[in-house]
């Protein structure tokens, strides 16, 4: 949970800010949870809508933008340039396309899960996944941040 | 199925598993197919590497001091009586946020009745006798707990997806709710309020076992 937060949101705190207001909300909100969607998938919707709450109170509030990279110690092996390119082109896509992203590449959740906490149809949510890898190559691309054997083979 | 550049876009959405097959193997002889399926395949293996992982003592104490909180609100008026019960409540709380639990709680169609003088006694304290019974309901929960925990066993040793992390974490919870609310009634084994988290935890792992069992089948 704090993983996905802080990819959205861009910081530590920020991430971990999320993930308190989250089970605040699952605990107010536990008894009108109806079974509609897992309690896993219903738990992240949350987390996912609550992250998105935060960066609208912060455009709001007219604060600094997100910041462009995270201080945070990743699951990666090192900085691989691809990595880092990859991350900071990711800050820059709609955010439903950001959300699916993250939820399917970078967490692993299925279509399926992701379509749940996301609140659209599977077909939806494969739409985003597949327009945000498209943007993110078109970027990549163009920042030469492929690696080049690999993008000639 | 023959494939080719036209069929690019199609391909790459994945919802089709054969049409991508034939694709790659058009892709083999075309090198800006091959280019598009490299570069979205880098895409692909690069993601996993922007998972997120740090420590965070200070997070867990501060959403279990925010539930005892919350959980304290609607209880001033019996503050006095609830006061030792807050950190059981507290734990219990975050049992809730972290599985839903309470929702499986409030809801299960197959909940066991408690004993009736349980149920209906307006004495904070429980009697002798209600205590066997409580005990004799403990019982029950654990065996269907234990004999659950080891067909789940296997199933959460080789866990890999966030799912099964999911389950293996509010198991973990569980389990230190548990411990904490049983510490709480070694102190005084007739507390009503403990008991009752203490069944509504029993109640809650042997769903969760239940659940996983039902995700991931043998």
């Amino acid at each position: 949970m704090k993983s996905i937060a802080a990819n959205i949101l861009g910081s530590v705190a920020d991430a971990e800010d999320a993930v308190q207001e989250t089970f605040l909300k699952v605990y107010r909100g536990a008894s009108g949870f109806r079974g509609g969607a897992s309690p896993t998938t219903w738990i992240y919707r949350i987390l996912v809508n609550t992250c998105y709450d935060q960066i609208r109170r912060r455009t709001r509030r007219a604060e600094a933008p997100l910041p462009t990279k995270v201080a945070l110690a990743s699951s990666g092996e090192s900085d691989h340039p691809l990595r880092l390119a990859l991350e900071a082109e990711l800050r820059r896509l709609p955010a439903s396309e950001r959300a699916a992203f993250l939820l399917c590449e970078v967490e692993g959740f299925t279509h399926r899960e992701a379509a749940e906490i996301l609140d659209v149809p599977e077909a939806t949510s494969r739409t985003f996944l597949f327009r945000a890898r498209r943007r993110l190559q078109e970027s990549l691309r163009a920042t030469g941040a492929f690696a080049p054997a690999e993008a000639s083979s | 199925m023959k494939s080719g550049c036209r069929d690019l876009e199609k391909a790459l959405r994945g919802d089709a598993p054969e049409l991508r097959t034939a694709f790659e193997e058009h892709a083999a002889s075309c090198p800006a197919c091959a280019r598009e399926l490299a570069e979205w395949a880098q895409i692909s293996a690069a993601g996993p590497a922007l998972k997120k992982r740090w420590a965070s003592p200070e997070l867990w104490p501060a959403i279990r001091q925010q539930l005892a909180e919350q959980s304290q609100r609607p209880r001033v008026s019996r503050a006095g009586f609830f006061s030792r019960a807050l950190p059981g409540f507290a734990i219990a709380s975050l049992f809730v946020l972290a599985s839903a639990g309470l929702w499986v709680f409030r809801n299960s169609r197959g909940r066991e009745p408690l004993t009736s003088s349980w149920q209906t006694t307006k004495d904070p304290l429980l009697t002798e006798r209600a205590v066997d019974e409580v005990e004799a309901a403990e019982k029950q929960y654990l065996d269907s707990i234990d004999k659950l925990s080891k067909l789940a066993e296997p199933r959460l040793a080789s866990a890999t997806s966030p799912v099964m992390l999911n389950y293996r974490e509010k198991l973990a919870l569980l389990d230190s709710a548990i411990a904490d609310l049983k510490s709480g009634i070694e102190e005084n084994r007739f507390n009503t309020h403990l008991r009752r988290e203490l069944l509504a935890m029993y109640r809650e792992k042997q769903q969760t076992l239940q659940n996983l069992m039902k995700e991931v089948p043998s």
